[in-house]
């Protein structure tokens, strides 16, 4: 089977490593504004918003390419659903970009304040747990691994549930002036993060939808039943 | 005003045809006007179709497609015993129209070929006016009527009325390739056909009169069942309701035989072909 159309599937994978490099550089974002939380170095916060910037660069120069394709090339089949999933990965990943950046302009905020270390534990725990799931998403997409892609959501249902029982630790700061500020603004970090793996479920579908063809909506942690 | 000929009602003399409930249903209730079951066209020896199977349904837009010499064209022909004029073609199989056997030894062929009308790639007005265009058919079928009405009706619904009612005693040949080709359009449906078939009916226009038949085919199917064969994808993927993808085996001794892979509704062939080779056509992965 020979290519009929080498300079617009040339374009296209193009764009796809494009993504892929992209989606490299905000899962390293997220990792880092991650560390921020507990690390005193403000470089990590430095590097978080200077890296945003690049990924706002790539967003445009994605948008820009994938009007380009469309209006000359009007991709079919496969090579359609992959422009619709490149679009929305776009999305989701500046997106991410942007709340890695909330996370670590709060850590930079945040620096000098008393902490409570079971709501540090947690908000830990929520990016170790937001990780691989990152990692999964990527990789499905990279594999082209409809099954994969379809572990997120049982994957996303921790970092839920411990983003709901956040406020409980919240609450019992009131003692502390100061540490009910720091506290106050983790539930920012919590709720930053609770929406980070949310994407990464995104990417998920997007990925069932480019193997597929079928738009469908994983479940999400109130179909778990869960708190 | 209303200058249809009579109802549709038969293709074989003396028999009353059971109408379009007689068809199969799809899923979306749709009516099946053609049922063709195991057609295989043959030109001599040579096996142009090889075993296609599909349902054409009532007032939609179908859009066969598929490379150069995948038999679509023959199938399309096939609907109104178009191939009969040609020496040595033979079909096998069944084609049913509102479920009678159109190749029964009953039916007239001159009969289906009025209720199933035929545009072709290349506008061919005859040469006379604009007027005599539209009448000259109905005239030797005998209609009796007023061909006036008729005539303005038939260039209405083709959408060229506007563009000529003050010149109809004019030749055809003064009208543009697209206007020449709505002409034969109006032409087709003046004989009150319940389906019209086109052959690559834009491959001749420029993008503008493409996309003035295209807005013309949308319209028309309100009232007449289409059936379309064009290399454009995209145009199939703009106008139709389903689209059928033929492809092409080639034998040992290099003969070429075509095939139907798959006919699905047109938003699904387009996003999400179920056939691999359907896919690779598509995407320009394929020869």
């Amino acid at each position: 089977m020979s290519d009929q159309r080498p300079d617009f599937h040339a374009a296209l994978n193009s764009l796809e490593e494009t993504t892929l490099s992209m989606a490299d550089k905000v899962e390293g974002m997220v990792a880092m504004a991650i560390r921020a939380l507990v690390d005193p170095d403000k470089t990590l916060v430095t590097r978080v918003i200077a890296d945003d910037d690049v990924v706002d660069e790539i967003y445009m120069d994605i948008r820009s390419r994938w009007m380009n394709i469309m209006a000359r090339q009007q991709p079919m089949g496969r090579d359609l659903r992959m422009m619709a999933a490149i679009l929305e990965m776009n999305n989701t990943l500046e997106r991410m970009g942007d709340q890695s950046v909330n996370i670590a302009r709060i850590a930079g905020l945040t620096a000098g304040l008393p902490r409570d270390e079971i709501i540090q534990a947690k908000l830990q725990e929520m990016g170790d747990l937001l990780k691989p799931m990152i990692r999964t998403a990527i990789d499905a997409f990279v594999r082209r691994d409809a099954d994969e892609c379809r572990l997120l959501p049982a994957m996303d249902v921790p970092v839920d549930v411990l983003n709901r029982s956040m406020w409980k630790h919240v609450v019992a700061c009131g003692h502390d002036p100061q540490l009910l500020e720091w506290a106050t603004r983790m539930i920012l970090v919590s709720r930053a993060l609770e929406r980070v793996g949310d994407q990464a479920v995104d990417i998920g579908e997007q990925v069932a939808f480019l193997m597929t063809g079928d738009h469908q909506e994983f479940l999400r942690l109130h179909d778990y039943g869960s708190d | 005003m209303s200058t249809r000929m009579e109802s549709p009602s038969t293709v074989v003399e003396g028999t009353v045809s059971p109408g379009p409930s007689a068809g199969v249903a799809d899923s979306a209730g749709s009516s099946a006007i053609f049922e063709i079951r195991n057609l295989s066209v043959y030109y001599g020896s040579f096996h142009a179709v090889a075993e296609t199977s599909l349902n054409i349904f009532q007032n939609e837009i179908t859009a066969l497609i598929g490379p150069s010499g995948c038999g679509k064209s023959t199938v399309l022909r096939c609907l109104n015993r178009m191939n009969d004029l040609i020496d040595g073609a033979r079909v096998e199989g069944r084609v049913s129209y509102h479920g009678i056997d159109l190749y029964g030894s009953a039916v007239d062929p001159v009969e289906v070929r009025r209720r199933i009308g035929m545009v072709f790639q290349k506008p061919n007005p005859f040469p006379k006016s604009i007027y005599e265009n539209i009448v000259f058919g109905p005239r030797v079928a005998g209609w009796k009527g007023n061909f006036d009405d008729l005539v303005e009706e038939s260039l209405v619904r083709a959408a060229l009325w506007d563009e000529v009612k003050d010149k109809l005693e004019n030749s055809a040949f003064d009208l543009s390739g697209g206007q020449q080709q709505r002409l034969c359009i109006a032409r087709a449906i003046a004989t009150s056909p319940d389906v019209v078939l086109m052959d690559e009916p834009c491959s001749a226009l420029d993008p503008i009169a493409t996309y003035r038949i295209e807005t013309l085919m949308r319209e028309l199917k309100e009232q007449y069942t289409i059936v379309v064969v064009t290399h454009n994808m995209q145009q199939a993927a703009r106008v139709s309701d389903r689209t059928a993808f033929f492809s092409v085996d080639v034998g040992e001794k290099g003969q070429r035989t075509g095939r139907l892979v798959e006919y699905d509704l047109t938003d699904r062939v387009f996003t999400a072909p179920a056939m691999k080779e359907t896919e690779d056509y598509i995407t320009g992965r394929f020869g």
